[in-house]
């Protein structure tokens, strides 16, 4: 097998690889700016510079050349190279910036180059924290600058389009974000303009980056010249915990991260999954992060006299079982929804199973020409495919008025039918409503009882996306009954490990009084004298998979190992999503 | 004819004729006679290789600057496949002190289409491209008309003179940038993008303009070729410096009396071409230093110069190139220190902002010699100069860090005292404890 030398140390590999790419892959370091693995090469940061040589190889035997004491003859490259673009070769020698004083120097130098006309701005700057700049000026930049000259200025605070603002004294001419424009998502408008060190990126004149992808250029930016305009100046990263979870405001399941401090979501980033979405993430995908934070629904609301008041748990669940047993079965209709995870729903259809009535019912929330075929879809929903594996009835809007029309107890699992139109509130007037859900709507207005339940930042559960991966979230913020010290899943940031206890997150009105919906039916089947225990997630996603054939095989430590397990779907469903 | 006796060699490219810019005049001369022969002539020219090898045989360097033999070049292009395939003509011409391109342009445009003519047919070409530089608006007008002329005689379009082979060329011209003179932002900028030099390999051979083999070639490499088809390779060896052969087309310009572009063979003697023909330097002053080829080429000073001929080979031994024989004298009333300012000025503002090594080094050069020629700069400023040259030199994709380089480091090196003596005194510690006593 060929073989390349990184460093004195022997490796083999298969097929073609970027010496970069490879390095890094190996779980070693060479400091870089422009490369990006999803884009293109363009090698102008030359940053990555390493020594690179060849064997001598004897042209006649196709041996390896020695020199008197025994060793490889080496034919070094004349230039230093930049590992991003070279390709790794069969007796290849690299020297990295590990084991050559040259190499070292060299990339001390360039960093010496980036920072002249780079401004000092990191404690006011957003990037500051998780700057590749910064950090590897740490590890690999000079002491100290000997630039003792004006530094170039150019515009600053440039509100490029309507969520990303520009300052170009920032930027590293990395060409990041233009790359990612003309190939990622092709709409081409950003561009680099002027020359030498006055150049910077920016949309043809009277244009806007209004490109539905573009804060992704945010979080390409390898400095701060790139900053979210809804996001900048809010928190410090080191102030915020990153808790992995997947995107629920379409059908791509996109992988994000969130970002939270205080029980607040901040703001929402792209998690890398090669099978989903590599990179990127819509730009509504991360201003979803308000839909956890604002208009939430906190404890159980009960309509008295046509007006909705805060109500009590202990009321809630009586309302419910009562109002259970006093509606005939035929007469009541439980409705499942795509926007609600795997868990959930089937929580939901465990307790009907229980209560003898028939299995709840779903409306997928699909609107055609929505999508654009890479990460939005038309399906509006993370969990339309989650709903049929259930085995949930599939109902088109007609149906499920129909159905509707039929029930005198309608209950409902977070999702805003009458926001969605497909429903009106006299539909649903001369019927007792129970919602569960997460956000006020509409929907909830409508109806006579509101119970708050957990979101996808506050609960551990699956969806299953368009495509019919299976993927999880994990808890991020807490509610008013958890306390995150005691959650092993919950991440710690930064200040969690070293701030003081000031830096706690103690303000308990950003605490929703709400809780999982699993942990509010096994209540309610309590006081109905079921047997039904329903304790987490991860438990129920066990029991899922243990009875339902499209569930086998899955549980939260394999989808955590594999981000996320492939189902079969039938291809019906695929191309409906 | 050696070089000893360049003093009776008869111009090829830019002889003394009246109206050659003219198709009649350049036919009834004997031009493209060349074109002719190969196209028609089977027993000589059996195939588009035999024109190949026969201008590899004569060594033309290409006189663009980076002195690579021109047939060499044109047998790496890969087999015709079918495909489009293009010859991408260089007349960007923006290195300060070269100025040959435009008198080709000017007085002898259908050489030049001529050879771009036998190139395409050598490499298997259907499409030429001619890259004029935006500044030179009259030469672009006179090449279009040139270029209609020859295609209304048929020598470009349809079944060249009966041959079956078809070529088009077009002319094209540049924005005002220096980079797009190299040759593979030079592609980028004829595909209508921003002159960002490319990364090789791929080498243009394999993946040149929209992704298809290109071969780019400077407008004088191609200008020699219809002589070199005429009278032999043999003819063309014979002629100037045995490893640099042929006549160069020398861009003399600065404080001599005849300035101008001068065929002669290479390999002339620095101080001939001063003296005998640019007619010596201006008002009688003394040299002080001459740079040979283009302002990227290391500046020599007028000791060095004894004995030292334009060829690669003599120029290397005292330390410079001969680049693309744009030569700039300067007399003994120049300030070095001046010069070298508005040389890395130039080079600061043509900088493409690709590469960082070349981005910022451009600038922060300028910003320094900008400190020492208004008398604010230190000695160590000198010693941070060079190291900066160090540092971009060799670092980035194209070369335009080094052309930035070279001439910082070379002319301290070799006008050390006159920098040092531009810079402030550095009072020191004790001094200063002194003065504020009293």
């Amino acid at each position: 097998m060929p073989e390349v030398i990184i460093d004195g140390q022997q490796y083999e590999f298969e097929g073609q690889h970027k010496l970069l790419q490879f390095i890094q892959d190996l779980g070693k370091e060479v400091p870089f700016f422009c490369y990006h693995p999803s884009m293109s090469i363009p090698a102008n940061c030359r940053q990555c510079m390493v020594k690179v040589g060849q064997y001598v190889k004897d042209r006649e035997t196709g041996d390896y050349e020695t020199d008197e004491n025994g060793e490889n003859v080496i034919r070094w490259f004349p230039k230093l190279q930049t590992a991003c673009n070279i390709d790794v070769a069969d007796g290849m020698v690299v020297h990295t910036q590990e084991t050559d004083e040259l190499v070292r120097r060299a990339q001390k130098d360039n960093l010496e180059f980036i920072l002249i006309n780079h401004p000092l701005d990191c404690p006011i700057c957003d990037q500051a924290g998780e700057c590749p700049l910064q950090i590897q000026t740490y590890k690999y930049g000079p002491e100290g600058s000997r630039f003792e000259v004006k530094k170039v200025h150019k515009p600053k605070r440039v509100q490029l389009g309507p969520r990303v603002v520009l300052d170009a004294e920032r930027c590293i001419n990395c060409t990041r974000c233009t790359r990612f424009t003309e190939e990622i998502s092709k709409t081409h408008q950003l561009t680099i303009t002027s020359r030498g060190d006055k150049n910077y990126p920016i949309t043809a004149p009277g244009a806007e980056f209004d490109d539905p992808y573009s804060l992704n250029t945010v979080d390409l930016c390898p400095v701060g010249a790139l900053t979210s305009a809804d996001f900048r100046f809010k928190a410090r990263v080191w102030e915020m915990n990153q808790t992995p979870s997947i995107d629920i405001t379409n059908g791509k399941g996109s992988n994000i991260d969130l970002w939270t401090r205080d029980n607040i979501i901040l703001r929402i980033t792209p998690r890398f999954n090669a099978d989903v979405n590599d990179h990127w993430i819509p730009d509504e995908s991360r201003e979803a992060y308000k839909l956890f934070n604002e208009n939430r629904i906190s404890r159980p609301q009960q309509k008295l006299e046509g007006e909705q008041i805060l109500s009590s748990w202990n009321n809630a669940i009586a309302t419910l079982t009562e109002q259970i047993e006093e509606t005939d079965n035929s007469k009541i209709l439980f409705i499942g929804s795509p926007h609600a995870s795997v868990e959930e729903n089937y929580s939901l259809g465990k307790f009907t199973n229980l209560l003898g009535l028939k299995q709840p019912v779903f409306t997928p929330h699909i609107e055609e020409g929505t999508g654009d075929g890479f990460l939005i879809t038309d399906d509006q929903a993370p969990n339309t495919n989650g709903c049929r594996l259930l085995g949930f009835t599939e109902l088109d809007g007609a149906s499920l008025k129909k159905e509707v029309k039929k029930a005198e107890l309608v209950v409902l699992l977070s999702d805003h039918l009458i926001d969605r139109a497909l429903l009106s509130e006299s539909d649903l007037a001369d019927k007792f409503v129970i919602a569960f859900a997460t956000n006020h709507s509409e929907t909830t207005k409508a109806a006579d009882l509101v119970i708050p339940i957990t979101t996808a930042a506050e609960h551990a559960a699956s969806y299953v996306n368009t495509d019919g991966r299976i993927q999880r979230t994990f808890r991020a913020k807490e509610i008013r009954y958890t306390n995150r010290r005691l959650d092993l899943e919950m991440s710690e940031g930064r200040l969690d490990r070293y701030g003081t206890n000031f830096d706690n997150w103690v303000t308990e009105d950003n605490k929703i009084d709400c809780l999982p919906l699993w942990s509010f039916i096994s209540e309610a089947a309590k006081s109905s004298g079921l047997d039904l225990t329903l304790t987490e997630g991860r438990e129920i996603m066990e029991e899922i998979a243990e009875t339902l054939e499209p569930f086998k095989g899955v549980s939260y430590p394999v989808m955590d190992e594999q981000s996320g397990i492939q189902l079969s779907i039938k291809s019906k469903e695929k191309t409906k999503a | 004819m050696s070089t000893a006796d360049w003093k009776n060699y008869e111009p090829v490219i830019i002889p003394d004729i009246k109206d050659l810019d003219k198709i009649d005049v350049y036919v009834k001369n004997g031009g493209y006679k060349a074109l002719e022969s190969i196209l028609k002539d089977k027993k000589k020219w059996a195939d588009p290789k035999s024109v190949i090898n026969e201008v590899k045989e004569a060594n033309i360097r290409g006189r663009g600057g980076a002195g690579f033999n021109a047939g060499l070049k044109w047998s790496f292009m890969p087999p015709a496949d079918g495909g489009p395939r293009y010859l991408a003509c260089n007349g960007d011409e923006s290195e300060p002190g070269t100025f040959k391109d435009r008198k080709i342009f000017e007085y002898n445009p259908h050489i030049f289409i001529e050879g771009a003519l036998i190139a395409a047919y050598a490499m298997e070409i259907t499409t030429i491209y001619v890259y004029i530089r935006g500044e030179y608006k009259a030469y672009i007008d006179m090449m279009e008309k040139a270029i209609a002329d020859a295609y209304e005689k048929g020598y470009i379009g349809k079944n060249i003179l009966g041959s079956g082979y078809s070529v088009n060329f077009y002319v094209t011209y540049g924005a005002g940038a220096y980079i797009c003179g190299e040759e593979t932002s030079m592609l980028e900028s004829l595909e209508g993008k921003r002159g960002y030099p490319r990364v090789k390999p791929p080498f243009p051979a394999q993946k040149g303009l929209w992704g298809r083999p290109t071969t780019i070639n400077n407008i004088e490499t191609l200008a020699h070729v219809p002589s070199v088809i005429n009278r032999g390779a043999e003819w063309f060896k014979s002629v100037g410096a045995e490893n640099h052969p042929g006549a160069f087309l020398y861009g003399i310009s600065g404080h001599v009396n005849r300035p101008g572009v001068y065929e002669l063979p290479s390999g002339v003697p620095v101080l001939e071409l001063i003296n005998d023909v640019a007619g010596g330097m201006r008002n009688g002053k003394k040299l002080k230093a001459v740079i040979p080829g283009g302002s990227s080429t290391p500046v020599l000073r007028a000791d060095q110069l004894d004995g030292i001929t334009m060829d690669s080979e003599s120029l290397r031994t005292v330390g410079s190139m001969v680049g693309t024989a744009g030569m700039v004298i300067m007399d003994e009333d120049t300030d070095m220190v001046d010069v070298l300012w508005r040389i890395a000025h130039f080079y600061h503002h043509e900088s493409c902002g690709q590469c960082t090594p070349c981005r910022e080094g451009t600038g922060w050069l300028e910003k320094i010699l900008l400190k020492i020629k208004n008398g604010e700069g230190e000695v160590k400023d000198l010693d941070l100069l060079l190291d900066l040259t160090t540092q971009m030199e060799g670092r980035t994709i194209c070369a335009l860090a080094d052309a930035a380089a070279w001439p910082v480091r070379y002319t301290i090196n070799r006008f050390r005292d006159e920098f040092e003596a531009r810079c402030k005194k550095v009072i020191k510690a004790s001094n200063k404890a002194i003065s504020h006593q009293s």
